[in-house]
């Protein structure tokens, strides 16, 4: 018996991504029901996010509030820049970050869960936002040419793909010669057994 | 790791954040000691 790849895990792919889609999807819509992970406003202070950038959002958007990290803490983006968000969620780092491009640069939004893309798209309305645009896709096989990019953001979203790897060659792919990553996400000091790697309910919380 | 096979360079990490204690997963979270972290790296 092989190894599985690196990066790789041995679940059912697509049983996997319902599974997670139906748990974004209540994350969206019903927010206040509570989760095994923590959501909303008092997550985005966990994780740093300036109280001003956050005030200046939608409630709906903070409400929704999902991730792990902030792809803020390495600095703001320019004015210009063309970004992608990878698994953008309820939108709160889609809306930061086409605020910092300006109206000259332009933002991608992605996720593969439809009341997600939805969350975003309202956002983007009640902010008045025209530089952005909300796709439909998924982390493995982004719907962005090769090299637009100037950056890559995402928030929590790596650690719920099989394929890592698959998921950085994509960014990589979209991003120019010398475009950045800025990608919150989860590290595992012990090792995970491979039971529980195969145990969807535990990778969609 | 990845990261670097993949192309990238110029990997920084954050300062590391208990992002699930007092949540439902802090058991779980605890027990594999899990992080929240930012990730930065440049496509070379």
């Amino acid at each position: 018996m092989s190894s599985p790849e690196v990066g790789v895990a041995r679940v059912d792919r697509e049983a996997l991504r319902e599974a997670i889609a139906e748990k974004y999807a209540q994350v969206a819509t019903n927010p206040e029901i509570g989760f095994h992970f923590h959501t909303g406003r008092p997550l985005a202070m966990r994780l740093l996010y300036p109280a001003s950038a956050i005030d200046a959002l939608p409630p709906a958007t903070i409400d929704s509030f999902a991730g792990t990290g902030n792809p803020f803490l390495f600095g703001d983006l320019r004015r210009g820049e063309h970004v992608v968000d990878v698994g953008c969620g309820a939108g709160l780092d889609t809306l930061i970050a086409a605020g910092h491009v300006g109206p000259s640069g332009r933002v991608m939004a992605i996720d593969m869960t439809s009341e997600m893309r939805q969350k975003t798209t309202e956002g983007a309305a009640v902010m008045d936002l025209k530089n952005v645009d909300v796709r439909e896709g998924f982390a493995e096989s982004l719907p962005v040419e090769d090299g637009w990019a100037d950056v890559v953001i995402s928030n929590g979203v790596v650690n719920l793909c099989p394929d890592k790897r698959a998921v950085f060659r994509e960014m990589f792919r979209v991003l120019k010669p010398g475009g950045r990553i800025q990608i919150g996400d989860i590290l595992v000091h012990k090792e995970v057994p491979q039971s529980a790697k195969d145990d969807i309910a535990l990778w969609s919380g | 790791m990845l990261l670097e096979q993949t192309g990238f360079v110029d990997v920084v990490l954050s300062n590391e954040v208990d992002v699930f204690s007092g949540s439902k997963h802090e058991s779980d979270a605890r027990d594999f000691e899990t992080r929240g972290v930012t990730v930065f790296a440049r496509r070379a």
